[in-house]
């Protein structure tokens, strides 16, 4: 994983997909990648492991100051809807509002019932208006009934803003299938 | 919301809502995208799958969607598209093959060199056969060249069917009759067969196009038709099925994707590549950045 060759280190991440007990290697080797095709192929095999070791490997790419390696980490750990589940209530109380911000969109592949009551408890106490409107577009596309009173809620205590109240309705009316 | 409709029907109600809550969905997740227009279309379709899984509602419908319960995005993607092949289906790309990638291709290359095809998933060869008799008829240079074509599949029940070459008028209504005198003759039961030569000059294999392990076999493939396959896997399997394609690839190698499938969409790793006929995406030539 450290040879100087790309395709070398591109063959050895792809080798090393779905052992357990190359987390540490490739969390190692993903550290100090700077090559998006390898990037990419060591994320793959984080994904094919799938277990918690692999999801706290990716977990810090949330934090990246390059977008694309915020992106590549959001879309590994979307494809680890079940695995990710855990780790998701720190994620959505982070101090950090961009983190919060980017985990609501790992709920997007959750079961629903569960990226539901994960939103909802967001949306409850969260101050940031572009947080909310994160999970609610989330809420939109997933949410369940429960989600209702939640999002009214939310709705009253963004009254003020221009946009929130908008995007509730609209996620309203595509959860109760009643037109806005 | 529920309620029936349609005379004696049992069908749920679906509000536009919905229609529009399940139109994002099924975009997001396989990038098939359906106008307003085609609103009776969605909701028959919808209808009928709500029905097949013996849900009450929408509602309860989606949400076994959204987990892919029984293989149900497979039901649907099924319900939405036209499930059987025939040969130049996609006639733009077959197109885009003879007008433009394979005169890029064959820059690189002496005559007489090697030109590799491969079609995966190939099905009953419609595909791999289409390839052939397209460039036959249509690529002047086919005979400066060593053409190798290659179909593989999953199901060695296609495969043996692929190999046999036989077709009913279904299959082969896109082509003329010129061409289906000229290399096809006629068997039991009003079907056709593709002549020996065409059948002899493909070879079938049976290829998982998300096992890395089998895919090493298949290498330095020059174009890849890999058509409305990708759409059925999840996010984890689409990663891995474009890694593998990627290594089957030489650089600078051509990928077709079914109409409805973007591979931007689902692996940085192909650039895209338009040209007057189609919008194929390809392996580069050399890393960057």
């Amino acid at each position: 994983m450290d040879n100087p060759d790309a395709d070398s280190r591109w063959t050895a991440a792809r080798a090393l997909a779905g052992q357990a007990d190359a987390v540490p290697a490739l969390a190692v080797a993903l550290a100090r990648e700077s090559m998006p095709r390898v990037r990419e192929a060591i994320m793959t095999a984080l994904i094919r492991i799938g277990n918690p070791a692999s999801i706290e490997v990716l977990l810090p790419y949330l934090r990246s100051q390059d977008a694309g390696v915020r992106a590549a980490a959001i879309e590994a750990l979307q494809a680890l809807p079940e695995a990710i589940a855990p780790f998701m209530p720190p994620l959505l109380s982070d101090g950090d509002s961009d983190v919060r911000l980017l985990a609501t969109e790992l709920a997007r592949n959750m079961e629903a019932s569960e990226a539901t009551h994960l939103l909802c408890g967001l949306i409850e106490h969260e101050h940031h208006p572009n947080v909310c409107a994160a999970a609610i577009d989330v809420l939109t596309e997933v949410g369940t009934p429960e989600a209702l009173p939640s999002l009214e809620r939310c709705a009253a205590r963004f009254a003020s803003t221009s946009f929130l109240p908008f995007a509730i309705s609209v996620a309203i009316s595509r959860i109760s299938g009643e037109e806005s | 919301m529920d309620d029936s409709k349609g005379g004696s029907s049992n069908a749920v109600h679906i509000s536009s809502e919905q229609v529009q809550r399940f139109c994002e969905f099924l975009y997001r997740r396989t990038g098939m995208s359906f106008a307003e227009s085609k609103r009776y279309f969605i909701d028959r379709r919808l209808e009928d799958r709500i029905a097949a899984t013996g849900s009450s509602s929408f509602q309860e419908y989606f949400s076994l969607l959204r987990t892919d319960a029984d293989q149900e995005i497979e039901h649907l993607i099924n319900s939405f598209t036209v499930n059987e092949t025939y040969f130049y289906r996609e006639e733009h790309q077959l197109r885009c093959m003879t007008e433009s990638l394979l005169d890029a291709m064959v820059s690189q290359k002496e005559p007489g060199a090697t030109l590799r095809i491969w079609s995966i998933p190939c099905s009953t060869g419609e595909e791999p056969y289409s390839i052939a008799l397209w460039l036959m008829e249509n690529w002047p240079q086919v005979d400066n060249y060593n053409i190798e074509i290659v179909g593989s599949d999953i199901d060695t029940r296609a495969l043996k069917a692929a190999a046999e070459g036989v077709y009913g008028d279904r299959a082969l209504m896109r082509l003329s009759r010129d061409i289906i005198g000229r290399y096809f003759g006629p068997v039991t039961g009003g079907n056709r067969q593709i002549d020996e030569g065409l059948r002899n000059s493909i070879a079938f294999t049976r290829a998982n196009l998300i096992d890395s392990e089998d895919m090493m076999q298949y290498r330095d493939f020059d174009l890849i038709f890999c058509r409305n396959v990708l759409i059925y896997f999840d996010d984890a399997s689409r990663r891995l099925a474009a890694e593998n394609l990627y290594d089957c690839l030489r650089p600078g190698g051509y990928i077709c994707l079914g109409h409805s499938e973007s591979m931007s969409r689902i692996s940085p790793l192909f650039r895209v590549s338009r040209f007057p006929a189609a919008i194929v995406y390809q392996r580069p030539e050399a890393d960057h950045g």
